[in-house]
């Protein structure tokens, strides 16, 4: 009797199981979405995902969303809930509010406003999720109805100038670094320069930022013939320059590309253009498409020459985008295969070394950056699971000087623009980091994220002078070449 | 009459003054996110209250008791029973932020945190100290200790530490009128610290708690038993705990949910496997620890253990405990909703709960894992379904309350650790008869007249029609001689005529009856204790004298973990003369002044149905109520004695408000024990 009983609910189980399998292979499969319950109007399709490919398989945007079951054990990791305590600005809020949206229980999206421009999209609430509810991109669907995907003029012109003509917005931003660099960082400001380049973060970043660079990472590598790809018939590995290390952090590219040719052998620049990330959140998803096709075009091209070759960039941010091509391509069979194809070949520098492929370290070197630790790049731990990697081989540059950073997978606030579009709330994320690498007495910070650089060094050098945040490469690097 | 929007709109600046203009929120934004919680109900409030001092707590509730406002105080929302949500409409009460921990000292074992503080983050701020609060339910990682104290939750610890209620040592409450309290279980009187923890927000709102710390153990030894059937596990299980061993969490699971955890990874336990337990110990003597798991296993093993293993080292402890941990997150991952049931049956009837449990899933077309806290008969279907499917809901839901029933039958309770909420409310017309819902009501009123504090919660309301059970009082086993008090009882009532209820006359001395008051001499409810080995439980009748009914524990091998006290039973739980009888007291059988006859509690070591009477009535001098039988939890003897002793003071008793409350509605002629709350405080 009891055996017939634990047959019968297990064929129940079963049964589920499949349901639920095929539920997600197969998107909404019964549970139809009524057209007056969508979030936005049909002619509006191409700006948003067709589809979320989440932890459990692709699912539309509202079965995504209705995964999430209140439990609410993401509420303590979300940043902005553990500041103010608020549902609204929490993960499980932001998720419900998206869900009621769809359901037409909430009448007016302007109403979401402040729940979804709060978000950080760190990811720590999928990371801590049972179902991996992907609230970073169900954030991101929501923006982009309510933002009127990205049509405000500056963002439009930037991301136009960065994807068709990217040699004037170098040559923008180089007019806004000098207007710096002569010492009117004011008149820059006043002048709009970086907003009108859609970076609004380098307006705050400069005081962060030493010395900006007049000759952008791209350009150096292009001349460098190490890395063309003529003549070459096997490469290990291709650097992909994000925009960060190319526009900003020069010396992190650089760096990065150093360790490459010297613990990986021969390799290429792969001449790319941005991401697409910029254009993806600020809402212009057909930008963030046409991006990543040039990026797949170029990566084929090469390929069809080189064999198969890891992508390595060298910003969590952008590699986690690059990460999840296919998500962007989900009702486009034909490109899909070759996003997928694509994303399959991306590396982060962060996960790309092993300890044992670097060199031993003398106890000299071990001393020389004082306590360290390694902060999580969000996109780096939640958006790509990378945790352990850079540990083994940071802990095998600093022996007992490593200190694990409490709260480490705490966001930093900087979130690309957030800084700048959230600075009350961003301020009191930054502030909590800050706090923790106070708390270990840490010299050396390193981060695998361009914004995570620009924020915890702009907060460090205010509050903590005696701690700087170093991007990975360029500690690694800088090992490397006392070892010689 | 205002609509509601107005009421709000009314006093919306003095509240501002009162928090700040940005902290009273009513945007449609958050009406709509405070509109639900971890569980099913749905209702939207008028505003919501943020606060950034526990001071500004009193004087808001204040002017919501005034404007006759409804409101209850919300923290992390994980709750699976509906109780934050407003049904009413009203404010939302968000304490969240109030989450320091004000002081933790180790010297005298209590941390003083405010209501916010998240279960987890004060193990982490204890550990350094080599300390633990010892509730940790599932949820601990975000609940916060406000919100344990409303539910009185529980986990898997407390089977050897007890649940929220017994870890708690004092609490400052805000009253549904808005004034302050402090109340510790070891004051003198009834118990309201105890019938505060569990109350949902019902009753106040806990703004400071002194919580009980404890040392780590030194030593923790886990170890797995896996069984081909579930009757053997349990039997497993029963065993252990008549061996005299309290494991720290005697967890159990079945295959369904082992094969869940162990979605396409490997399941390291053997095929056959119907039920695993997951068996830990803790002290501070690993040797001794070391003979306990040998009798574990051996115990294990004479009831046909396939499989025992014990975890080496910390990685395989935490792969012992993954299956365990696991088997939620799987049901989460398989339906877009879960529904966490809440059932508690005397330990030794948990394979017959789990028989009809899995039939009643089955009947419903349900899945789900079934997961257990097997130590104290507590157990949790995890019901998957999708939310949107309105047909599964109903299913859902029917079974739910099939499951419920079945635990009542088999002489258990409704909830022990999710509390009663709005989704319970029916189940409480099947476990208690109309009595005591009415005693229950009772105290609602004496603490909030207005039904302003979180309404409509734990007591069943008019649409939860009465369904056909009668409840437990048709149950109670009642001896000739308690019938006779009762019906001497009714008959004083009636008259008016006063009572003075005695016992022994061990600490009630006859110069102390007020004059004009009639002795009620319990001495002859001293009939045999029923004890139940199996269960490890014994109900005794009030005037037994506690010697003799510890000398018939004792020759069947069993013992209360109490100090030898003298007097009669009913004596000793009236006068408090001891604070720690509320651990071993399950439940109690009163009668009321007019000789209504109550049963609260019973024969599971976890209830959170209702409120809780059975503690509160400790120390209540036989003026609220008479007890005419109770229920205590057994240990197997030992060689140590329980330290402790009687609390001399135990009569010098000064009656609080809401004492004076709760007697007026209980005793509103004041026929019992007048001379405790003196007449003109009364009128």
């Amino acid at each position: 009797m009891i055996k017939h009983d634990h047959k019968r609910a297990d064929d129940a189980l079963d049964k589920a199981r499949r349901e639920f399998t095929s539920a997600s292979a197969g998107s909404s499969a019964g549970h139809p979405v009524s057209a007056t319950n969508e979030l936005y109007p049909h002619e509006a399709a191409p700006g948003h995902l067709a589809a979320l490919l989440t932890d459990l398989g692709e699912k539309t945007l509202y079965d995504a969303a209705a995964q999430c079951n209140r439990c609410g054990y993401c509420e303590t990791v979300c940043p902005t809930y553990t500041l103010t305590g608020r549902e609204t600005l929490s993960a499980r809020g932001r998720n419900q509010f998206m869900r009621m949206l769809v359901e037409g229980r909430a009448k007016d999206p302007a109403d979401a406003e402040e729940a979804l421009s709060t978000c950080l999209l760190c990811g720590a609430c999928t990371s801590a999720c049972y179902a991996k509810v992907p609230t970073p991109d169900i954030v991101l669907e929501g923006r982009r109805s309510l933002d009127g995907y990205g049509e405000n003029f500056v963002s439009r012109a930037a991301v136009f100038t960065l994807l068709n003509t990217p040699w004037l917005f170098a040559f923008w931003l180089k007019l806004a670094y000098l207007v710096k660099r002569t010492g009117l960082p004011r008149l820059a400001g006043a002048m709009g320069l970086y907003h009108l380049l859609g970076m609004p973060g380098l307006a705050e970043a400069e005081g962060s930022i030493d010395k900006v660079p007049l000759r952008f990472a791209a350009e150096l590598l292009r001349k460098d013939p190490d890395l063309r790809p003529e003549g070459k018939v096997k490469v290990n590995w291709a650097y992909f320059a994000p925009c960060g290390p190319n526009f900003l952090f020069t010396d992190v590219a650089m760096a990065t590309v150093r360790l490459l040719k010297k613990y990986s052998g021969d390799g290429i620049f792969i001449e790319n253009q941005c991401c697409g990330l910029l254009a993806h959140n600020y809402g212009r998803l057909e930008d963030a498409r046409e991006f990543a096709r040039r990026n797949i075009v170029r990566y084929e091209e090469l390929k069809a020459v080189h064999g198969s070759f890891p992508v390595l960039a060298d910003c969590a941010s952008c590699a986690a985008f690059m990460k999840s091509y296919e998500q962007l391509f989900t009702a486009d069979d034909a490109w899909r295969a070759r996003a997928r194809a694509f994303a399959g070949a991306v590396r982060d520098i962060l996960e790309f070394f092993r300890p044992e492929d670097l060199p031993p370290t003398t106890k000299a070197q071990q001393t020389e950056h004082g306590v360290v630790t390694y902060h999580d790049s969000c996109r780096a731990c939640h958006g790509q699971g990378i945790r352990r990697e850079p540990r083994a081989v940071i802990r095998k540059f600093t022996g007992k000087r490593y200190v694990e950073l409490p709260e480490s997978e705490w966001c930093c606030g900087g979130a690309g623009a957030y800084a700048f579009t959230q600075p009350e709330i961003s301020a009191r994320v930054l502030d909590r980091k800050l706090r923790n690498i106070a708390s270990i007495q840490a010299e050396t910070v390193i981060v695998g994220a361009t914004s995570c650089l620009i924020q915890i060094n702009a907060g460090l050098r205010a509050a903590y002078p005696g701690a700087k945040a170093v991007h990975y490469s360029v500690f690694l690097d800088s090992n490397n070449a006392a070892g010689h | 009459m205002f609509n509601k929007k107005e009421r709000i709109t009314r006093i919306k600046p003095e509240l501002e003054a009162l928090v700040g203009a940005e902290n009273v929120r009513t945007d449609e934004a958050e009406i709509l996110l405070y509109s639900y919680d971890a569980g099913m109900a749905r209702a939207r409030p008028e505003a919501v209250i943020i606060f950034n001092a526990i001071e500004e707590v009193a004087p808001v509730v204040k002017v919501l008791y005034r404007e006759g406002i409804p409101f209850l105080p919300r923290l992390a929302g994980t709750n699976l029973s509906g109780g934050t949500i407003p049904l009413k409409g009203g404010a939302i009460l968000n304490l969240a932020r109030l989450k320091k921990i004000r002081q933790i000292d180790t010297g005298a074992r209590i941390a003083l945190v405010e209501p916010g503080v998240v279960n987890l983050a004060l193990q982490t701020a204890l550990e350094p100290f080599g300390f633990f609060y010892a509730p940790d339910p599932s949820s601990q990682k975000v609940s916060t200790i406000g919100g344990n104290i409303g539910e009185n939750a529980g986990g898997p610890l407390c089977l050897k530490y007890g649940v929220t209620s017994d870890n708690v040592e004092r609490l400052e409450i805000v009253t549904p009128d808005g004034s302050v309290k402090t109340w510790s279980f070891r004051d003198n009187g009834p118990d309201l610290m105890s019938l505060m923890t569990g109350s949902e927000g019902t009753l106040g709102i806990v703004t400071r708690a002194w919580l009980k710390i404890l040392p780590l153990p030194r030593c923790i030894k886990t170890a797995s038993a896996a069984f081909t059937s579930m009757d053997t596990a349990i039997a497993a299980v029963t065993a252990i705990i008549s061996a005299g061993i309290v494991p720290r969490a005697l967890e159990a699971m079945d295959r369904i949910s082992l094969e869940a955890a162990f979605n396409g990874r490997h399941n390291p336990f053997p095929a056959k496997t119907e039920a695993v337990l997951i068996i830990e110990l803790d002290g501070p003597d690993s040797a001794r620890l070391k003979r306990e798991m040998t009798a574990v296993e051996a115990v294990c093993a004479a009831n046909y253990c396939a499989n025992f293993r014990a975890a080496a080292d910390e990685a395989e402890r935490e792969l012992l405990w993954a299956a365990r941990k696991g088997a939620y997150p799987a049901m989460a991952r398989l339906a877009p909703d879960v529904l966490v049931e809440d059932g508690v049956v005397p330990r030794p009837k948990l394979p017959e709960a789990l028989r009809q449990t899995r039939e009643i899933l089955s009947k419903y077309k349900l899945t789900a894992g079934l997961l257990f806290h097997a130590g104290d008969g507590n157990l949790h279907p995890n019901i998957i379904f999708d939310r949107r499917d309105m047909q599964e809901v109903k299913r859902v839901k029917k079974a739910g309350h099939e499951i419920l029933k079945a635990c009542i039958d088999l002489g258990g309770t409704v909830s022990g650790e999710h509390g009663i909420g709005v989704e319970k409310r029916v189940a409480m017309n099947w476990l208690y008869g109309p009595s005591e819902l009415d005693f229950f009501g009772r105290i609602k009123k004496a603490f909030d007249p207005k039904d302003l504090a979180n309404p409509d919660k734990i007591l069943p309301v008019a649409e939860d029609k009465p369904a056909g059970s009668a409840g437990l009082s048709d149950k109670a086993s009642l001896s000739p001689e308690a019938r006779e008090v009762i019906d001497e009882l009714r008959l004083r009532a009636r008259s008016g005529t006063r009572t003075a209820v005695t016992g022994l006359g061990t600490r009630l001395k006859p110069e102390r009856i007020m004059e004009g008051a009639l002795p009620l001499n319990l001495r002859a409810l001293a009939g045999e204790p029923q004890i139940d080995r199996e269960n490890l439980t014994a109900r005794v009748e009030a005037g037994l004298p506690m010697e003799e009914f510890r000398r018939r524990l004792r020759a069947a091998g069993l013992d209360l973990e109490l100090p030898d006290l003298k007097g009669s039973v009913g004596g000793l739980i009236a006068t408090k003369a001891c604070a720690d009888i509320r651990e071993v007291l399950l439940g109690l059988e009163i009668a009321s002044a007019d000789g209504t006859l109550m049963e609260f509690g019973g024969k599971t070591v976890k209830n959170v149905a209702g409120y809780d009477v059975v503690r509160l009535l400790c120390g209540s001098m036989g003026a609220y109520a008479v007890i005419l039988a109770a229920t205590f939890a057994l240990s197997v003897r030992s060689k140590h004695q329980a330290a402790g002793g009687e609390n001399e003071q135990w009569d010098s008793f000064e009656p609080d408000e809401y004492h004076l409350r709760l007697k007026k509605e209980f005793d509103p002629q004041n026929l019992l024990n007048p001379w405790i709350y003196r007449e003109p405080a009364l009128k």
